[in-house]
Formats: C-alpha cells, sequence, structure tokens
C-alpha cells in the first residue's frame, strides 16, 4: 500500500497491519477506500469501534478459511493454552529473583524464635540449596528421564527444614499454641491450623475416631514462609515435629505471568493462523497437519483439564501462604511428557504446512 | 442465514456494489439498525465468496480510490431467494396467529 499524508488514511494502515501481510496486498486498499469513504468529513482519527472492528476482523483474516466458523474456536484454544505454557515458563524464570532459601543461621534464628522448648544445634538444620530440585538435586541432564517419565512431580520448590523425633518434651497441643502466639507476637500472619488423620481405615472395623490426627501450622512473614507439622508420637524413632521454611512467591512472577501470558498466546495465535492459512483446501497436507493440530490440543490440553480440579480442591483444602507455581496447576511437569509429545506433534503440523500449497493464499474474489 | 448476511445479499440482489454503497444500502434496508463497519463488511464478503454467493464484478478507481463491485452469483440468488421464502414463511405464520389473538384480546 502506497504511503500518504493523510492522518487519518495513515491511521488506518497502522490498524491494518492486524490483517495478514497477502490479505493487506489483495484488499488493503480497496478497504482502506472503503473505510476513507465512510468516514465523515474532517475525522482524523478511527473512532474507537473501527479500531476494535478492524483489529477483530483483522485477527480473524490471519486464521484464513472464511467459511469456517470453528476455526475461531480452535484458534483461542490454541491461543490459550500456549498462553498458559509461556506464562508458567516466565515465572520460573521470575522466581529466581526470589532471594535463596533460609540458610542455617537464618533459620536457627526463626526456630528459636517460634519453638523457644525445641533447641535446634546448626547440623539438626537442613538449608536447601537451590529454589527448586528434583530428588534434592538441581535439574540436570540428568534429571530428563525421572521428569519425563512419571517423576515429573518431584520436582518442587524446596525448603530449609529441621525436625525432631523421639518423645516430645512439651504435649503438640501445647507447642502448637506456643507457636501459634510467638508467631503472631513476631509479626507472622498465622493460617488456620489443619487437622488431618494420619491414616486411613484399613477395613473394618475401623473407628474414624480413633486415628490420630496431625496438626499442620502455615505463617507467612515478608518473604519467608513457615510450615509447622505436629505428628502425635507413635515409636521412639518418629518424627513428631517438623518445620519448613521456604520463600513467598516473588512479586516479579505477576507481571512476567502476565507478559509471558499475553507474548505467548500472540505467538500462538498467529503460528496458527499462519498453518490455518497455508493449510487451506485444497493442500496436500491438509488432513496431516488437521489430526496432528487434534494430538497436540489432546496431549497440551488433557493435563491441564486432570490437574485443575485436584488443584482446585487441594488449595480450597489447606490454607496456602503460597500459591503452587502455575505450572503445576497445568499438570508440568508431571505430564511433562505429554507436553514433549505434544511439541513434537506441533512442529511436525508446522513443518508440513510448509510444504507449497497448490494455490495462491489467500483466498481472492473470484473473478469473471 | 444471518441478518448482515442476508442484508448484504439483498443489498446485491438490485446489482452489482463497491464497499460503501453496501454499507449505505445496508443501513437503508435496515431503517438505520444495522450500522455495518468495513471490518465486518469484508469479513462476509469474503466468507460469501468462499461459499460462492458473490463474486467480483469489476474494478474502478474513483478519485484516486479502488472501487470493487461485487454482484450476487447465481448460488447467491437461490441462497437469498430461499432465506426470502422462509423468512415470509415466518411472518405468514406469525401474522396468523396473531389475527387470531387480536380478537380474543380486544
Amino acid at each position: 500500500m502506497p504511503v500518504t499524508s493523510d492522518p487519518l488514511a495513515r491511521r488506518y494502515r497502522r490498524l491494518l497491519l492486524c490483517y495478514p501481510r497477502a490479505y493487506r496486498r489483495a484488499r488493503g486498499e480497496e478497504l482502506l477506500a472503503t473505510l476513507l469513504e465512510a468516514a465523515p468529513p474532517g475525522r482524523a482519527r478511527p473512532t474507537a469501534r473501527e479500531a476494535a472492528n478492524l483489529i477483530g476482523h483483522g485477527l480473524r483474516a490471519r486464521l484464513g478459511r472464511p467459511r469456517s466458523r470453528s476455526v475461531v474456536t480452535w484458534a483461542v484454544f490454541t491461543a490459550v493454552i500456549c498462553g498458559l505454557f509461556t506464562a508458567a515458563l516466565a515465572t520460573r524464570l521470575a522466581w529466581e529473583t526470589s532471594p535463596p532459601m533460609p540458610d542455617r543461621a537464618e533459620a536457627a534464628a526463626i526456630l528459636a524464635d517460634v519453638l523457644p522448648g525445641q533447641q535446634f544445634a546448626p547440623g539438626e538444620i537442613y538449608p536447601a540449596e537451590t529454589l527448586f530440585a528434583i530428588y534434592g538435586e538441581p535439574l540436570s541432564l540428568n534429571s530428563v528421564n525421572d521428569l519425563l517419565f512419571g517423576d515429573g512431580g518431584e520436582y518442587a520448590l524446596t525448603a530449609t527444614g529441621a525436625s525432631r523425633t523421639g518423645f516430645p518434651s512439651l504435649p503438640l497441643d501445647q507447642t502448637a499454641a506456643v507457636a501459634e502466639q510467638r508467631l503472631r507476637d513476631g509479626g507472622w500472619t498465622v493460617y488456620p491450623a489443619t487437622h488431618n488423620d494420619m491414616y486411613g481405615c484399613a477395613g473394618p472395623p475401623c473407628d474414624p475416631a480413633t486415628i490420630p490426627q496431625d496438626t499442620r501450622l502455615f505463617a507467612k512473614r515478608g518473604n519467608t514462609t513457615l510450615e509447622l507439622e505436629l505428628y502425635p508420637q507413635q515409636h521412639a524413632d518418629s518424627t513428631y515435629l517438623a518445620v519448613s521454611l521456604s520463600r513467598t512467591t516473588p512479586a516479579a512472577v505477576w507481571p512476567a505471568a502476565v507478559v509471558g501470558g499475553l507474548l505467548g498466546a500472540a505467538m500462538g495465535w498467529l503460528l496458527f493462523g499462519w498453518a490455518s492459512r497455508r493449510t487451506q483446501a485444497p493442500h496436500p497436507v491438509r488432513v496431516p497437519v488437521n489430526v496432528l493440530f487434534g494430538v497436540t490440543m489432546g496431549l497440551w490440553w488433557l493435563p491441564v483439564l486432570f490437574t485443575v480440579p485436584f488443584m482446585v480442591e487441594h488449595h480450597l483444602g489447606e490454607p496456602h501462604p503460597r500459591w503452587h507455581p502455575l505450572w503445576e496447576w497445568l499438570g508440568q511437569p508431571v505430564f511433562s511428557l505429554f507436553l514433549v509429545a505434544g511439541c513434537a506433534s506441533a512442529l511436525l503440523g508446522l513443518a508440513l504446512a510448509l510444504l507449497p500449497s497448490r494455490r495462491t493464499q489467500p483466498q481472492r474474489v473470484a473473478t469473471t | 442465514m444471518r441478518e448482515p448476511t442476508y442484508l448484504i445479499l439483498t443489498a446485491l440482489a438490485s446489482g452489482p456494489r463497491y464497499g460503501y454503497a453496501i454499507i449505505q444500502d445496508v443501513g437503508e434496508l435496515s431503517g438505520g439498525r444495522t450500522s455495518l463497519l468495513p471490518g465486518t463488511l469484508y469479513t462476509a464478503l469474503d466468507r460469501l465468496a468462499a461459499e460462492g454467493l458473490v463474486e467480483l464484478d469489476r474494478e474502478e478507481t474513483v478519485d484516486g480510490r479502488l472501487r470493487r463491485y461485487y454482484r450476487l452469483t447465481p448460488g447467491g440468488v437461490t441462497a437469498l431467494e430461499a432465506e426470502t421464502a422462509r423468512m415470509r414463511r415466518l411472518t405468514t405464520a406469525a401474522e396468523t396467529r396473531l389475527r387470531t389473538l387480536r380478537p380474543q384480546t380486544a
């Protein structure tokens, strides 16, 4: 399209960038002429309604297949899942802005303050070396097998921990009450304590009222979270008290999720549109590409749809000073094999879409 | 068939029209109720062309602006006739029932 000095035309041209290049080449001048003719004299800027209309229809034109009404739905599914995955990736990167996990000195000071009756020697405190770990080790090439084949759920945020075994010197109820009071006095936000059965009924006869219950106390202060677990003592070598100190979600995670999500959604939309336009009938690989797209969507969406209800139930079931990272909500890396297989399927589909089409895109209005 | 599509086909029923003329005609046909924006119009034209209901008639350049005229294909005429007949049947049925309703409510 030629350059113009008319400011209104220039602004319309800018909005027409939402349409794919081939479409602009074919219809841009005509569309611009109609826009200018429809504009009342003296208008210098497109109205908000016009702008929204051009952006919406431009993005629709990027999907090609003008007869299809479902193509928009598929594009939305693609954009949303791509946005979710890139948002999750961005949040993982943003977690790197977190301070390291509490070291021995910090943990010892907190424990001495919160649990005055328990004296932890430095050797009884186990500081976490990394923010995230799988089986206690940072992610590396050696963890690929674990990550992909069933043990992805072991990749999790670490915590600096300390525990006690043997017989408690104070009744656990008293320990919990003292800890809760000390936490409040120390400026911690304390969440309601939870109590869960230590085990389920193995079979009748079973009186659920006789099953011992643990006590879990969650608290948050600044960028530190604390979880205190108290277990009714059953054996001389059983753990009756465990404390975990970890970090809250860094502030950078939220904007990173939004920016990463929007970029990923836009990328998903554009890639879907590109492949959709290229494989419009009568493209030789239209059917295989459609099948690969379906496989990709299944592999990417199924873990999300499977995981989200469990995560919602889990979050509602106990207090969370820190939400689980976004990728865990998406079923990652538990189902990372699905994600990787979906990526392979998507890449194969995109590669097939690169094959030359049998006609010029986009579909032009036929001349007689 | 959605109303804007029906109105676009109706606008083209009286002969080839270019983009802005279709927008004006649709506005008049609908008594000002439907105000098509160019983005909506060209998406609809793309779809109608892909369905074989409209086709390009000719191009003109007026005051340096490109005008493409569109016309109904025989398939477009048939689709418009079918939709018009369907709507006529509906309006006839509605009128018949309203006529029977009026004496009771009067």
